[in-house]
């Protein structure tokens, strides 16, 4: 029985068919599971293209909202969202890359202030966004007295995403070899040249891949940002004023605007090419990155 | 001839009297506004309170109206707390709110709503009432389908809820919701997309949603039709006002706000967010 030897799980079913049947219930279940993955990714892109194309042209990305969003375009929502972005990748990446700095390559691992600040920061990652609406209202809009604005709107989603930035950016520098670090030093390179000039260029990738996460969930964020950005969907003249974030405006379309549905889709599908965008963008940079990376040179 | 000739004359005389008078008057309350104004409150009022906010920015290009949503109870806080100068409020205002002043803009009716499949058309109060606690459970008891009742409800803090749990005396404690649901439109969608679903939602949406082909239907109340109309002439009991609240007697950008508020200005813009316009 050498059948037996080779797979003792089938021993006790005592034939060859019953193991060919389960692998191949394993193997079919395998590919139906990436099958339905891909089709509602497919299901969904669809509905969306079909539904928000014909309204998306060249006059809806330039113009204003009109009647309460039903009509007109999203000029001045989408500037509110870049700008709102924008604000929150300024305070969140540097502070990021800092303390995964700090937890790489300074604090000793294993140690209470590694395991304290993880700790932490895992469970900031599982905090509700809403709970990050509140508290941004309550300690940037009124303690701070920045009102609502996209600035509060920025520092909020900053301390949302900062979790999943220091998390990846530290797994990124902990995964540069540690010869690079020996050999840095052994040539009498400080610490501080070491980090800058080779460690963060060889965890570009990394950095980049949570950059990108740190976007994906700013961009689709609505809870932490209808109390702290705001509702106005006037074109901002500063950071200090208040600004609809473009998944602010596709949820008040849909759930608050009757007849608001079809811009609710063009929104959605803008959303999505801006993601799209945004993340190429970082994709380039993190390529560009690499090029410098010392191993090529 | 001649009459009508002179009548129109003295027509146009009469409207360039009061267009003069009305000029004269002016340079008191026609200086051109400035500053800001922040609004807060109720979501079902934040659009129509944005676009009149719209409006008036227009003719004044140094005012800036910005209005944010969150809730009646918002509106109220944050005027009782002085971050906003006006509170928007979708109901009429509590025993214990008596320290604000109430400025009606628009009315809005409630109506429950099925869906189109459900064969059911007419509901009596009584009726209503033991499905939304629960005692009746099915649409057979009631001369529908067999088929068991989804009880959609409105979120805490939601003046709908408590306009439907005033009209109705019931406690929101004691209503055993299937579905809680929060603004307006989520209300419509959740009925349409189930055929054993019965909520309430603002009336003007409900009737536009339904022409545009949303399958849902809007039930009578007492007999009378829910309609828009009914809503008008006041014979439509689930009714509630659409108030702006603020805290002190409203002077300078505030009393304008409010005045242009209510003014025929701004009727149009009151219809298109499907609300009642006032008398």
């Amino acid at each position: 029985m050498p059948d037996a030897v080779l797979y003792p799980g089938s021993a006790r079913a005592g034939s060859t068919p019953t193991f060919f049947w389960r692998n191949l219930a394993l193997q079919s279940f395998v590919w139906l599971a990436s099958l339905l993955i891909i089709g509602v990714f497919l299901w969904l892109l669809g509905d969306i293209l079909w539904r928000g194309a014909s309204r998306v042209d060249w006059e809806f990305l330039i113009s204003v909202p009109k009647s309460a969003g039903r009509s007109g375009g999203i000029a001045p929502i989408i500037v509110s969202t870049v700008l709102i972005l924008v604000v929150a990748i300024a305070v969140a990446f540097p502070l990021g890359l800092a303390t995964a700095a700090l937890l790489s390559e300074y604090a000793r691992q294993g140690g209470a202030k590694v395991r304290g600040v993880g700790l932490s920061l895992d469970v900031l990652a599982g905090v509700p966004s809403i709970v990050f609406g509140l508290f941004g209202n309550a300690f940037f809009c009124v303690w701070m007295g920045l009102g609502f604005s996209i600035l509060s709107g920025g520092l909020t989603l900053a301390c949302m995403i900062l979790p999943i930035v220091i998390r990846t950016a530290e797994s990124g520098l902990r995964m540069v070899p540690d010869e690079w670090r020996l050999g840095a030093a052994a040539l009498g390179v400080s610490r501080s040249t070491t980090i800058v000039r080779i460690l963060i260029p060889a965890a570009a990738p990394a950095l980049v891949a949570g950059l990108m996460l740190g976007i994906g969930r700013a961009m689709a964020e609505t809870a932490a940002l209808i109390f702290t950005s705001g509702y106005v969907d006037r074109m901002p003249r500063s950071v200090f004023d208040s600004g609809r974030a473009i998944s602010v405006h596709i949820y008040d379309l849909t759930m608050n605007v009757a007849g608001g549905d079809p811009n609710a889709y063009g929104s959605a599908l803008v959303l999505i090419a801006l993601l799209i965008v945004i993340n190429s963008a970082a994709l380039w940079l993190a390529n560009r990155a690499l090029d410098r990376k010392p191993s090529r040179s | 001839m001649i009459r009508e000739a002179a009548l129109g004359l003295s027509f146009a005389t009469l409207t360039l009297l009061a267009v003069t008078a009305f000029a004269a008057e002016e340079p008191s309350t026609a200086a051109p506004l400035s500053g800001q104004l922040t609004i807060t409150g109720a979501s079902t009022i934040a659009p129509l309170a944005s676009e009149i906010g719209k409006r008036l920015e227009e003719t004044n290009p140094d005012l800036r109206i910005d209005v944010q949503t969150g809730g009646s109870a918002r509106g109220v806080a944050d005027v009782r707390a002085g971050l906003a100068a006006i509170g928007l409020v979708s109901r009429n205002l509590k025993d214990d709110e008596t320290d604000l002043t109430a400025f009606t803009i628009a009315r809005d009716g409630v109506g429950i709503i099925l869906n189109t499949d459900n064969p059911v058309s007419v509901l009596t109060d009584e009726q209503i009432v033991d499905i939304y606690l629960g005692k009746i459970a099915n649409w057979k008891d009631v001369g529908g389908k067999d088929a068991p009742i989804t009880v959609v409800n409105k979120a805490e803090g939601r003046s709908t809820l408590d306009l439907f749990t005033n009209y109705f005396k019931l406690k929101n404690s004691d209503i055993k919701a299937s579905v809680v649901i929060g603004d307006n439109q989520q209300g419509i969608k959740t009925v349409a997309g189930n055929h054993n679903a019965i909520g309430y939602v603002s009336i003007g949406t409900a009737e536009f949603e339904s022409e545009q082909g949303t399958p849902i239907k809007l039930l009578p109340l007492k007999g009378v039709a829910a309609s828009v109309e009914n809503v008008r002439n006041g014979t439509f009991s689930l009714a509630r006002p659409l108030n702006l609240v603020v805290k002190a007697a409203p002077e300078g950008t505030v009393k304008s706000f409010i005045d242009f508020a209510q003014s025929k200005d701004v009727r149009d813009l009151v219809k298109e967010q499907f609300f009642v316009p006032l008398q």
